[in-house]
C-alpha cells in the first residue's frame, strides 16, 4: 500500500526542473497542502498530459489556430477578419469570445437523434484525441515511455474517425449521414498511405522509439526522406479536413457534415476536434521529420526547453498548414479517393523504398 | 461528339501549385485589400461628390430651374417670402442636376453621404432644414485616399476631412427681362402671374401696357419661358 507520503515522495523525485521559477516553487513547497498540488502539477507525467504538450498546449493551440486561420484567410481574400472583439489587439480574443458563446448557448438534442450517443460521443471523442499525448515525449517530460510509441500514436489517431462516424450516425440527419459516409471514405483514402509513410520513417530510423528517432536526426528527417514527408503532409490535410480535402465537413455543400445537428457547447467540442487531431499529427510530424524536441537548450527553462522546442515546431507546422485553406478549392470525394489510392499510395511506396535504401546503406547506423 | 478526358502535364500542374502558393503567401504578407474601416476611417471624397444638397437662401433667385430639371420630380418649390426649393430624399436620386442647373450656386453639393431618416415624412427636407448642414456624429480619425497610378494604393492620413464643401458664388452676367418684340404681345398676362418677384405688371385698357420693374427683376427668365408669343427676352444689364 502506498501512503500519501510515499506518493508525495514519488512526485517530488520526478519533478520538472525549471530554474527560472525554482525559487517560487521552493517557497510553495514549504506551504502545507499547496505543496501536494505543486508537486502533482510539476510531476513529469502529469505535466506532460495536463500542461505541455498536453491539454494546456491544446487549449493554447485552439485559441491561436482559430484566430490565425480566420485572420490569414481574411488577409489573403482581401478582407479584415475578426476585429471588433477587443480592437486594440485586432480581435485577438475572438476565439475566446466564441468559446464563451458556445458555453451559454442552448444545446438542442433533436427528436430523431439517438439521444445517449448524440450527447456522449463528442465527449468520448476526447479519448482517442488525448490518449496519443500519453506517448508523445518531449525530452525528459513524458507520460508513458514506450519503444513502440510512434506505432501506438498512429493506431490511436486511426480511432478518431470512428467516433466522428458515430457522431454522424447518432445525429440521424441527411447531411450528417452524407458527412459521415464521406468521413469513412476519406478515412479509406488517407489511412493506408499515411501508415506506409510512418512505417517508412520507422524503417529508416530502425525504431519506433521517439528517443531513438530524435537522436538519429542529425539531419532532419524531411531532408532524408522528403517523399515520405509529402505523403505525411497530404495525409495530415486529409485526416484533419483541411481545405483541399475538407470533404466530410464541406460547409457549402452539407453544412459541416457530421456535426450539422450540434449546437452550444457540444458544437464547440466537435468543432475543435479537427484542430486537436491536427495538433497531434503536427507533434508526430515534428518528431518524425523536424528533429522533435532537439534544439539548443535554454538554460533558464531547464526541462521545459525541449518541450517548448517541440511545441513551437508543431505550432509552426500548423500555421503553415492553415495557409492551404485560402489557396486551394475543395476536391470532389471521388477525386480525393482516386488520389489516395493511386498517386499517394504509389508515392508512399516510393518513400518506403527510399527508407529501405537509407537503412541498407547504413547511414543512420 | 465524345467528351474526352482532359490531360494535364505534371510540370504545368506543379507550376500552377507554386503560382497559387506564391500568390497566397504574397497576399498574406502584404495584402492588396482596399477595405476602409468606415466609421473610424473615411475615404477622401472629391469636392464634386454628389452627396446631400445644401441651400443658401440669399443667392436664390427663384428661377425654378432646379424643380424643372429634376428627373425624379423630387424638388418642390415652397413659398416663403419667395419660392424656394425643398427636396424629397425618398425620390431624389442624387444626380445633382439641380446643383448643376442652378445659375447662382444657391444649391451646394456636400460630401455627406451617410444620412439617416426616421420615416418617410422626415425625408421631405424643407427649405429651412436645407440651409444648415445636418448634425453629424463623426467617429473617424483617419482619412483614406485612393491613389490610382496603374495600381491602386491606399494612403492613410491622420486627419479629419471637412465634409462641407465651400462653394464660391459664380460670377455671372446679370440679366433682366425686357420686351424685345412688343408687337407680338397679346396681353395674356402669363408673365405677370408667373413672376416670382412681382416685377411685371400688365394693364389692359385701350392699349396693352406691359411694364417691367428692372430693379425688382432677378433675371430668372421664367417670364421668357412662359411667354407664348416670344415677346419677352433676357437682356444684359
Amino acid at each position: 500500500m502506498l501512503g500519501i507520503s510515499e506518493i508525495f515522495e514519488m512526485f517530488k523525485n520526478n519533478m520538472v526542473n525549471i530554474p527560472l521559477i525554482q525559487p517560487i516553487i521552493d517557497a510553495l513547497m514549504n506551504i502545507p497542502l499547496v505543496n501536494y498540488v505543486v508537486a502533482l502539477v510539476l510531476w513529469k507525467p502529469f505535466f506532460a498530459i495536463a500542461i505541455l504538450p498536453g491539454l494546456g498546449g491544446i487549449m493554447l493551440v485552439l485559441l491561436l489556430m482559430v484566430y490565425w486561420e480566420r485572420k490569414l484567410t481574411a488577409r489573403i481574400q482581401w478582407r479584415v477578419g475578426p476585429l471588433e472583439v477587443f480592437r486594440p489587439l485586432r480581435g485577438l480574443i475572438q476565439p475566446m469570445a466564441d468559446g464563451f458563446r458556445y458555453f451559454f448557448q442552448e444545446v438542442i438534442v433533436h427528436v430523431d437523434a439517438h439521444r445517449p450517443y448524440f450527447v456522449q460521443l463528442p465527449i468520448l471523442t476526447f479519448i482517442p484525441v488525448l490518449l496519443p499525448i500519453l506517448f508523445i515525449p518531449a525530452g525528459e517530460i513524458v507520460a508513458i515511455r514506450s519503444p513502440y510509441a510512434i506505432q501506438i500514436i498512429v493506431a490511436l489517431i486511426a480511432l478518431i474517425p470512428i467516433t466522428i462516424i458515430g457522431i454522424g450516425w447518432a445525429s440521424n440527419s441527411r447531411f450528417a449521414y452524407i458527412g459521415s459516409v464521406r468521413e469513412a471514405m476519406m478515412y479509406f483514402a488517407y489511412e493506408v498511405p499515411f501508415v506506409i509513410a510512418v512505417l517508412a520513417m520507422i524503417l529508416m530510423y530502425g525504431s519506433g522509439d521517439p528517443y531513438v528517432i530524435v537522436e538519429k536526426q542529425s539531419v532532419p528527417g524531411i531532408i532524408m526522406n522528403p517523399i515520405a514527408f509529402l505523403v505525411f503532409f497530404i495525409a495530415t490535410l486529409m485526416a484533419t479536413s483541411r481545405l483541399p480535402f475538407e470533404i466530410p465537413e464541406a460547409d457549402q455543400e452539407i453544412a459541416f457534415g457530421p456535426f450539422v445537428e450540434y449546437s452550444g457547447i457540444l458544437f464547440g467540442i466537435v468543432m475543435t476536434l479537427a484542430y486537436e487531431k491536427l495538433y497531434i499529427m503536427c507533434l508526430l510530424m515534428s518528431i518524425l521529420f523536424f528533429g522533435g524536441w532537439s534544439g539548443f537548450a535554454i538554460p533558464l527553462l531547464g526541462d521545459l526547453s525541449p518541450v517548448i522546442w517541440l511545441f513551437v515546431k508543431a505550432v509552426v507546422v500548423m500555421l503553415i498548414v492553415a495557409l492551404t485553406r485560402s489557396i486551394y478549392p475543395r476536391f470532389r470525394l471521388d477525386q480525393a479517393l482516386r488520389m489516395g489510392w493511386t498517386s499517394m499510395l504509389a508515392v508512399s511506396l516510393v518513400s518506403l523504398a527510399v527508407a529501405l535504401a537509407i537503412r541498407l546503406s547504413g547511414w543512420l547506423g | 461528339m465524345k467528351v474526352e478526358k482532359v490531360e494535364f502535364d505534371p510540370i504545368s500542374r506543379i507550376i500552377g501549385h507554386i503560382n497559387a502558393i506564391s500568390v497566397g503567401v504574397k497576399q498574406a504578407i502584404k495584402p492588396e485589400r482596399i477595405t476602409v474601416e468606415y466609421p473610424r476611417e473615411r475615404r477622401k471624397l472629391p469636392d464634386n461628390f454628389r452627396g446631400l444638397i445644401l441651400f443658401e437662401k440669399d443667392r436664390c433667385i427663384s428661377c425654378f430651374r432646379c424643380a424643372f430639371i429634376c428627373p425624379a420630380n423630387a424638388i418642390q418649390m415652397e413659398l416663403y417670402d419667395n419660392y424656394y426649393p425643398s427636396i424629397d430624399y425618398s425620390k431624389c436620386i442624387l444626380c445633382h442636376f439641380c446643383v448643376d442647373s442652378c445659375p447662382t450656386t444657391a444649391l451646394k453639393q456636400t460630401k455627406i453621404h451617410d444620412v439617416a431618416f426616421r420615416d418617410l415624412e422626415e425625408m421631405v427636407v424643407h427649405t429651412d432644414e436645407m440651409i444648415n448642414p445636418p448634425e453629424l456624429v463623426r467617429e473617424d480619425t483617419v482619412t483614406v485616399e485612393y491613389k490610382i497610378n496603374r495600381e491602386l494604393i491606399l494612403e492613410r492620413k491622420k486627419e479629419v476631412e471637412n465634409l462641407i464643401v465651400e462653394v464660391k458664388p459664380v460670377e455671372r452676367i446679370e440679366y433682366h427681362s425686357a420686351c424685345i418684340n412688343p408687337q407680338n404681345c397679346i396681353g395674356c398676362a402669363l408673365c405677370a402671374s408667373v413672376c416670382p418677384a412681382d416685377a411685371i405688371s400688365v394693364e389692359i385698357n385701350e392699349k396693352k401696357v406691359l411694364s417691367i420693374d428692372i430693379n425688382k427683376c432677378t433675371g430668372c427668365g421664367l417670364c421668357v419661358r412662359e411667354c407664348p408669343t416670344n415677346t419677352l427676352g433676357l437682356v444684359k444689364r
